[in-house]
């Protein structure tokens, strides 16, 4: 019995093992796929996976689709995100107001209103008539409001004690943010800054309205010639999971580097 | 059956405890009895007024909803409407989710494969809307580099656009609303859609839209039934016949397409509901 609870349990002070690591892992593993094995086998289904297969170009052009315009949206609203919660913490009253408006508006209101809107009536009253360009543009300040109050909400978790000690110590406005605010922010902010562009990721697929050619648009045409639901379904749940886990290994990672920082 | 009506010796034999088993048994049973006479379940996309779309108190309408009430009066049985995605009606068809489709679709080669279709009870084609300063003329100018075709997911318009049109661009639109703005705004250099569609979709913009009326791709409209139910086609059939005779399309066209069908009429094009 003794030698089983420290099988699962995690040790008080040190590392678990690798064998109760892998045993842990395991055992969850098994307990998912018993259940959805369990449930795939009620299903009374004609599965067709030859018609599907023979789009499998044009899932593969929609995966790279996605992964580009992820990639450029999560770039561009780091950016965003950085500026607007600088602004928001501005002396500058009308900068201030300006993040607090661009924020409240844009998480207060539909991500799918917000794509049409930019895209049939600013970007056309502008002349931008690439639905790629707007189409990484909206999703970008769309994730840049949440993004921005993660940033704010690490801030100003750092005890003000800390910025006084470092302007006791002689240190300049940019030093105090460079030296002493950002390693810690950096670390606080990681897991909900991972989860914000995981969501970034596959709040992509909404930018199929405006007939951008990403993941799930080609999945749900597939879906349409073949008339294989699960089929077409099953391939887009494992795509999107192949750009999301990469985010969140490499978040663990700059979690581990940045320990020591404190 | 309930414990105060059953009297006979053996039900003494059975212990309390599985009375409760016993009683969702029944009631399982009698429910899906229930459900095999129940209501007559329409898959069909509220969105392609006059055909299917809600009034203003938000209850389904138009010709289908019609075509549909008169068939479960033929068949004596309740008719019970599902608005689903155009693209989601098959798929919810063959796992029996609704008992037939009667959503404007049209009976494809391709669909026949995974459904069974009725008679057909409409003939229309595809055709253009194009810009009204568009050059465009006919489909043929339409099949070059550099052109833009706008079409409505999961439409006949989809698939033609994307086996015949090598050349050109194909967008994909999940609402017709985003199809023709798409037109309107100069983004694509036609919307390929149906004939009666396009009639008005010409006729909300001529400001800025000219319509080809002029059908490349003939096209017929039928109820899609599950592939094992032949049953309920030969009832469906007969019913279309039936009702055909009777001039219920007539009527239909005269309640809610009054004047596409005189407009059809003068320009000379088929329109037969």
């Amino acid at each position: 019995m003794g030698g089983l609870t420290t099988l699962w349990r995690m040790p008080d002070n040190d590392a678990p093992s690798l064998i109760s690591r892998l045993m842990a892992f395991a055992l969850v593993l098994l307990l998912l796929s018993a259940l959805f094995f369990f449930s795939f086998s009620q299903l009374q289904y004609g599965w067709n996976w030859t018609a599907v297969w023979q789009y499998r170009q044009k899932f593969l052009h929609g995966w790279m689709t996605t992964l580009l315009i992820s990639v450029a949206a999560l770039g561009l609203s780091l950016l965003i995100s950085v500026f607007f919660a600088l602004a928001r913490r501005s002396r500058l009253l009308p900068l201030r107001y300006l993040a607090i408006l661009y924020i409240e508006g844009v998480r207060g209101t539909p991500l799918l209103v917000q794509i049409l809107v930019f895209f049939y009536v600013v970007a056309d009253a502008f002349g931008i008539n690439n639905r790629y360009v707007v189409g990484i543009l909206t999703l970008a300040f769309f994730a840049g409001a949440y993004l921005s109050e993660i940033i704010r909400a690490g801030i100003e978790s750092i005890g003000e004690s800390q910025v006084e000690s470092a302007r006791a110590i002689g240190l300049t406005t940019f030093q105090t943010y460079r030296f002493v605010i950002l390693p810690q922010v950096v670390r606080r902010i990681l897991p909900p800054l991972a989860g914000q562009f995981a969501s970034l990721v596959k709040d992509s697929s909404l930018l199929s309205i405006i007939a951008v050619s990403e993941f799930t648009l080609n999945a749900q045409e597939v879906n349409a010639f073949t008339f294989s639901t699960l089929e077409s379904y099953l391939p887009l749940a494992v795509g999107y999971l192949l750009l999301t886990l990469p985010i969140s290994l490499f978040s663990r990672h700059l979690e581990q580097k940045f320990r020591y920082a404190t | 059956m309930n414990r105060a009506t059953c009297t006979r010796p053996f039900c003494k034999k059975i212990p309390k405890c599985l009375w409760p088993l016993l009683l969702v048994a029944g009631f399982a049973v009698s429910s899906l009895a229930a459900e095999q006479q129940g209501p007559l379940k329409v898959g069909m996309e509220l969105a392609y007024p006059p055909f299917e779309m809600t009034d203003t108190t938000g209850q389904p309408a138009g010709v289908s909803v019609d075509l549909a009430k008169a068939l479960g009066i033929s068949l004596g049985r309740e008719i019970k409407i599902e608005n689903m995605s155009f693209d989601g009606l098959i798929p919810a068809l063959k796992t029996g989710k609704i008992d037939i489709i009667l959503s404007s679709m049209t009976a494809t080669p391709e669909r026949a494969q995974s459904i069974d279709f009725s008679d057909p009870y409409l003939q229309t084609g595809l055709c253009l809307l194009v810009r009204k300063d568009s050059s465009v003329q006919t489909i043929a100018d339409l099949d070059q580099a550099g052109m833009t075709v706008a079409v409505k997911k999961g439409t006949t318009g989809h698939n033609y656009a994307s086996k015949e049109l090598k050349k050109t661009k194909v967008l994909v639109l999940d609402k017709e609303a985003a199809a023709l703005l798409e037109v309107v705004q100069g983004k694509a250099d036609a919307f390929i859609y149906d004939q009666m569609s396009t009639y008005s979709n010409w006729k909300r913009n001529p400001q800025t839209t000219r319509a080809i009326l002029k059908p490349f791709q003939q096209e017929s409209w039928a109820i899609g039934i599950r592939k094992d139910n032949t049953a309920l086609k030969e009832e469906i059939n007969s019913f279309l016949k039936d009702y055909r005779a009777k001039g219920g399309f007539e009527k239909l066209g005269d309640t809610w397409l009054l004047e596409q069908k005189q407009e059809f009429k003068r320009l000379g094009y088929p329109f037969f509901l």
